[in-house]
């Protein structure tokens, strides 16, 4: 928690004949994240030299070639099934020398016909296009060719041609081109050229058929239907390909991919002729389980230790630590960048705020529980494990969209008094919730409203509390900053950098306090009753100066260049204001919306039953949920980008460096084959 | 003969909120359409660029974000203060 998750530096070492015994059981745990052997240079390793694949990567290799040329022919997709147990490895095994072959043979078959096939309609579709033009002249084919005194033109002309020589022409008008067939005599070429070319002429190479021109368009596209039905019927037997063995192939890969990276792994060893020196990294409460397993498969005949490690100049992968809960969020950290392995891991704040921050966007209880609905149906389309852990966000974010509609009293942009009013209003019933407006401060608007006296949102109140949320979020971000720079600095650029991290929260809370002992403003504190001490400001004003110009010299003791980021405290504080401002503008769609679809289509509408009020009732349905489709989609953009947004922006930029190396385990999640 | 007048002046009086609600309006409406273009034209360069870098690099992806809504703030800004004049 708050931390990367401990890692020891493992090396183990052994004669050669141990190595497929100890790859096998590394691969086994996947925890081994192997830190490659890079000849020459390396302390300790003079004469040592990269290893060789073990026996069997050769053919491995090819064979997993050869799966996934089937798996792309028939479009499987294993990251994206179910996971299935098809079988022990030694089963496997057997099944792929017995079967792959065979299925490898037919899938081949089956798409080198489908290409053959999907060629042909290629060349009747080029065959189509070409006779196209001709055919609103009435002559066949062979008409055009085998003149010896006569020339044949045929293009498309801007307008149509004279001429004066004798000749035959027929002329198609077209919508946007002219399409002209002319012979003439060969020896008056000039001319006629002459004139074809005073009509901007365009020639089109004659077809080399014979017949009518509709007839043959008419043939080619028999030719077409017929290729496309057995292209259909090809299709049809390499899906059975792929429901039949579906399993078996993503087994198959899994199974020959587990061999080939076990086969290729000594790659990345250091070897002399006899040994092997292996070293890598592993959690370090796993060192004891991989060190008692390797010396069990050896019989003893491995040498293991954890070498000392030094977190600042060693690479360490970087593996997350962190409670059940807050794990999705992990990749929400991925995409801005890893921690390092000594700096503070974020992911449990970001877990907790980001879902309070787009719940406080969103804020309506009907928009939460259609969030929910989507969640529930894109969890089944979904496969892969990155898309899981970003619907588990999605989803908490629901869930608190739903709380603070709760307290914000929203409900599709209505009041729940609205819609209780509405179910129960018309059993004579009381409304339950007739006077209750809202927990927090209300964010309705006066849209459509013929309520006198009506009160608006409570701009200034959640103004403020957005700042305050800014304020405390960019003050935890500092604090985190000096504890990071205290733990990973050293000498004077430690203490000039944590200063500087003190100076920046000086300054933010000195401006505070400034304007507080001068200004009133709600939810926020007072500090007006001070005593006055010169030129008619209070005590409270000097100490938020002095707190400034304190702050802006720690500030630039570090750097001076710093200093001109200073109005950035203020935008960053005041970037919070999203957090209402984009939540509001989604309660006014919403509102609008609702005014439009309810208030000038569908209340007229019911008043008067004719076939008009039918339509306009429609008609406000439509709009109804035309407009809430869209304020939904902004809604998730606004929501989750904004609020992602705050985090990357203005909160990590404060103590967060990332950059970590990503701990890669040796070995695999095994999902279709069994150890 | 007064009562006259002073109907007059309310109705002026009336007259002249009116505007001045107006005016907050159309103030308001500018503030958040000019920051919501300077905002598209600040994102638009960086935008692209990081568009272009995303392609070269898929892990470039959270950056590039970040670098294109910074200028986001401008807008936010700008609704601030439309806000403010209004309520």
């Amino acid at each position: 928690m708050l931390k990367p998750k401990q890692m020891s530096r493992l090396l183990i070492a052994a004669s050669k004949d141990q190595m497929a015994p100890v790859v096998a059981e590394l691969y086994r745990h996947h925890l081994f994240h192997v830190e490659e052997y890079v000849e020459g240079g390396t302390e300790g390793y003079e004469g040592f030299k990269i290893g060789s694949p073990l026996t069997g990567a050769s053919e491995a290799s090819v064979a997993l070639l050869s799966i996934r040329a089937i798996e792309n022919a028939v479009s499987i997709n294993p990251e994206e099934m179910d996971p299935v147990r098809a079988g022990t490895q030694s089963e496997l095994k057997a099944r792929i020398e017995r079967e792959l072959p065979a299925l490898e043979r037919e899938v081949e078959e089956l798409s080198g016909k489908r290409s053959k096939l999907d060629n042909r309609v290629k060349e009747c579709e080029q065959k189509i296009t070409e006779i196209t033009p001709f055919v609103g002249v009435p002559a066949d084919l062979e008409m055009y060719r085998g003149y010896s005194g006569f020339s044949v033109y045929a293009g498309y002309v801007a307008h149509e041609v004279t001429l004066a020589v004798p000749h035959e022409m027929h002329y198609l008008k077209g919508k946007e081109k002219n399409f002209v067939v002319l012979v003439a005599p060969t020896a008056q070429r000039n001319e006629v050229e002459r004139a074809l070319q005073e009509a901007s002429y365009q020639s089109v190479p004659i077809p080399d058929e014979t017949g009518a021109p509709e007839a043959r368009v008419g043939y080619y596209q028999g030719q077409i239907a017929a290729l496309t039905r057995e292209i259909t019927e090809i299709n049809a037997k390499l899906d059975a390909v792929k429901q039949q063995h579906a399993g078996f192939l993503a087994a198959c890969e899994e199974f020959l991919r587990a061999e080939v990276e076990q086969t290729e792994v000594p790659l990345r060893f250091a070897t002399t002729r006899q040994t092997f020196v292996a070293e890598g990294w592993v959690p370090s409460d796993t060192v004891d389980a991989v060190s008692d397993s390797l010396i069990k498969a050896t019989g003893g005949k491995v040498f293991v230790t954890v070498l000392p490690s030094d977190p600042e100049h060693d690479s360490v992968p970087v593996e997350y630590s962190n409670p059940k809960f807050a794990q999705p969020a992990q990749m929400l950290m991925d995409i801005y960048s890893r921690p390092k392995y000594t700096e503070i891991d974020p992911t449990l704040m970001l877990a907790i705020v980001f879902p309070v921050f787009f719940g406080l966007i969103v804020g309506d209880v009907g928009y939460g529980l259609i969030f929910l609905a989507l969640y529930v149906g894109l969890k089944r389309m979904m496969k892969g494990e990155d898309g899981q852990k970003l619907l588990t966000v999605f989803r908490n974010a629901s869930i608190s969209s739903i709380i603070f509609g709760l307290l914000f009293n929203e409900f599709l942009g209505f009041k729940f008094s609205q819609i209780t009013g509405w179910i129960l209003g018309t059993g004579g019933l009381v409304n339950p919730l007739e006077h209750y407006e809202s927990l927090m401060f209300s964010r309705h608007l006066l849209i459509g409203s013929t309520e006198v006296g009506g009160h608006g949102p409570a701009i200034p109140a959640l103004m403020i509390m957005a700042i305050w949320i800014g304020i405390l979020h960019i003050s935890l971000g500092r604090a985190l900053g000096m504890y990071n720079h205290a733990k990973q600095d050293h000498g004077l650029h430690r203490i000039k950098a944590v200063v500087a991290n003190f100076g920046w929260l000086a300054v933010m809370w000195g401006i505070l306090i400034a304007i507080w002992s001068n200004v009133v403003m709600p939810y926020m504190f007072d500090l007006t009753g001070l005593p006055v001490i010169a030129a008619g400001f209070n005590l409270g004003t000097f100490i938020g100066g002095a707190l400034i110009l304190g702050g802006v010299i720690c500030i630039a003791w570090d750097s001076v260049l710093e200093v001109i980021e200073l109005p950035t405290i203020i935008s960053h504080v005041l970037s919070y204001a999203r957090l209402v401002a984009v939540g509001l503008s989604s309660v006014a769609i919403a509102m609008v919306v609702n005014y439009m679809a309810i208030g000038m289509f569908i209340s007229p509408g019911m008043a008067d039953l004719s076939p008009v009020g039918i339509v306009m009732i429609v008609v406000g349905l439509v709009i109804f949920l035309f407009g809430h489709t869209l304020n939904i989609a902004l809604g998730l953009l606004g929501g989750g980008l904004h609020s992602i947004r705050l985090h990357y922006v203005e909160f990590f930029t404060k103590f967060y460096k990332g950059g970590g190396k990503r701990y890669v385990p040796f070995g695999i999640k095994r999902r279709f084959t069994e150890d | 003969m007064s009562a006259e007048v002073v109907a007059i002046a309310s109705t002026d009086l009336a007259a002249i909120q009116a505007s001045q609600m107006g005016m907050k309006a159309i103030g308001a409406g500018l503030a958040v359409g000019l920051t919501g273009v300077g905002t598209g034209v600040a994102e638009m360069g960086i935008g692209a660029a990081a568009v272009g870098a995303i392609a070269e690099n898929k892990d470039f992806f959270g950056l590039g974000l970040l670098f294109t809504v910074i200028p986001e703030t401008i807008v936010i800004f700008g609704l601030v203060v439309g806000l403010l004049l209004l309520f």
